[in-house]
């Protein structure tokens, strides 16, 4: 078995002290958000980790209002989908923005959150 | 491969029921039984969709459980999960299983439960169709992953709020019509546009709601179906994927797995987008209808929610979409949508939907999305 570049945990991990970190097709440069067994541009199985810049703006967001039971006393609170300058994205909760200033190309960089004792992405002013 | 047809279908009255889901199941696979006119030592598989028993109903191995209640317990059963589209993804396997000789004559259905948990509840169990590393640390909900396909589709192509609730008013309209719809009552623009956030932009009456229900088809093969009243044939069933991430999609305004799974379709059946007369497709929310005829090929992208608003997707419009009040008004048993919108589609074809009846309809679509737009299923039926 050929070892992943970075696992699922190792990345929540260096979130969690402000990294993130992608991984790069060494076959022919795709990025990807990790993990990811095999490339989706080549096929080819080999990846090397990068560190990205957590830079990016928002392609469309949605602020939750009905929430599940695990998350029912953050309402509300926003969830973004976030283009990277890098060209891969993310999702995650936006803070630190006002609500009714949320829009479609919105500039934001990324910041580690803790949501229910688990790290999760987030997305704040930059 | 064989050609195969359904020749009998049944499905419960949905909303609220103190049943559970197999119970369910197994009344609308009796009637569906009732109606092909086969004794049930005919059925030789049951193909089933169930999605939240584990959750709900603290159940696993549902389907040979749905089978012993039905009184069929020595054939072989699967219950397949792709979310929302859990019995579309039954009926295709089913449908492979007869056309290629297998099996003569086959059980599809599906049923859920959900009423019995609080709202918070289901909400979360639904919730765990999403990634739980990636999303559902967040909070995001479904009505939150059609709201990011909504603000995306709007500010790409201009859809506004009044036209996705031209939806909601459209599809309870012709809920009215179907007895067994969850919701028989006429909304009004205002109602949508008024009614509570829910994620925005989309509002309670933007989302369909959570429903108990069955639902249940016999398919059988062409010999078999020569003999049968009514066949109704299957012209194609083909399936998709996408990204499982929402982060993954390049186009949010988009469904790649709709327009992939429609190309399929129509290509198995020879058959283009301006030859479907009806079409029952997956309303989970507003825009979710408004992208998938758009993906169906039924409208040019980007016009799907013009299309809703000047009255192309009613009853007597261009092209019929949701004639039974959808998953919006007639209700959405996840584990059961797909066989359902497929037994509407069978009515319509055998001209028995009433006073939802499209004229001269000889060529239905139905269209079943899973999930976070990762699963979709696309079958078109033909008569006669």
């Amino acid at each position: 078995m050929t070892e992943p570049a970075i696992t699922v945990e190792e990345f929540f991990k260096r979130a969690a002290r402000g990294e993130l970190t992608g991984i790069r097709c060494t076959h022919c440069g795709a990025l990807a958000i990790p993990p990811r067994a095999l490339c989706p541009e080549c096929g080819e199985r080999g990846w090397t980790p990068v560190t990205l810049s957590g830079d990016g703006a928002i392609a469309s967001f949605t602020v939750i209002r009905v929430a599940p039971r695990g998350h029912a006393g953050d309402v509300p609170y926003a969830i973004a989908a976030v283009r990277l300058t890098e060209g891969v994205s993310l999702l995650g909760r936006v803070v630190d923005i006002p609500l009714d200033r949320l829009a479609v190309g919105t500039k934001v960089r990324f910041r580690p959150l803790v949501v229910h004792d688990r790290t999760a992405i987030g997305f704040g002013p930059v | 491969m064989r050609r195969v047809a359904v020749i009998g279908i049944g499905v419960t009255k949905f909303g609220k029921h103190d049943r559970t889901s197999a119970e369910l199941f197994a009344a609308a696979a009796a009637d569906a039984l009732a109606d092909a006119e086969l004794p049930a030592s005919r059925i030789q598989a049951l193909y089933y969709g169930n999605v939240v028993g584990g959750e709900t109903e603290k159940q696993l191995h549902t389907s040979p459980q749905a089978a012993s209640l039905l009184g069929l317990p020595a054939v072989p059963t699967t219950r397949f999960e792709t979310a929302c589209a859990s019995s579309h993804a039954a009926f295709r396997h089913a449908v492979m299983e007869v056309g290629s000789g297998v099996s003569d004559v086959v059980m599809v259905g599906g049923a859920e439960r959900v009423l019995n948990v609080p709202t918070a509840d289901s909400t979360e169990y639904f919730a765990y169709a999403s990634d739980a590393s990636w999303e559902q640390t967040l909070g995001l909900t479904f009505p939150g992953v059609f709201a990011l396909v909504a603000r995306a589709h709007m500010h790409k192509h201009g859809t506004t709020e009044e036209q996705m609730a031209a939806v909601a008013v459209k599809n309870h309209k012709h809920g009215v019509l179907n007895p067994k719809a969850q919701f028989q009552k006429e909304i009004t623009l205002e109602t949508v546009l008024k009614s509570p956030l829910v994620a925005d932009p989309l509002k309670l009456y933007d989302c369909c709601p959570f429903t108990d229900g069955g639902a249940a088809l016999v398919l059988a093969s062409e010999d078999v179906a020569r003999r049968a009243r009514r066949p109704i044939w299957v012209l194609a069933s083909a399936a998709a994927s996408d990204w499982m991430l929402i982060s993954d999609k390049r186009d949010l305004s988009r469904v790649p797995a709709t327009e992939r799974a429609a190309a399929a379709a129509y290509r198995q059946a020879g058959k283009r987008p301006e030859d479907v007369d009806v079409v029952e497709l997956h309303d989970c929310f507003t825009i979710a209808e408004i992208v998938a005829t758009e993906g169906l090929g039924l409208f040019e992208p980007g016009t799907g929610g013009l299309a809703a608003e000047r009255g192309w997707t009613s009853l007597g419009g261009k092209v019929p979409v949701n004639p039974s009040g959808g998953l919006k008004a007639k209700g959405h048993p996840i584990g059961a949508t797909g066989a359902a919108q497929i037994c509407e589609i069978v009515t319509q074809l055998r001209g028995e939907a009433g006073p939802r009846q499209v004229e001269a309809a000889r060529t239905g679509l139905t269209h079943t999305l899973g999930g976070n737009t990762a699963t979709v299923l696309v079958s078109l039926f033909g008569r006669d």
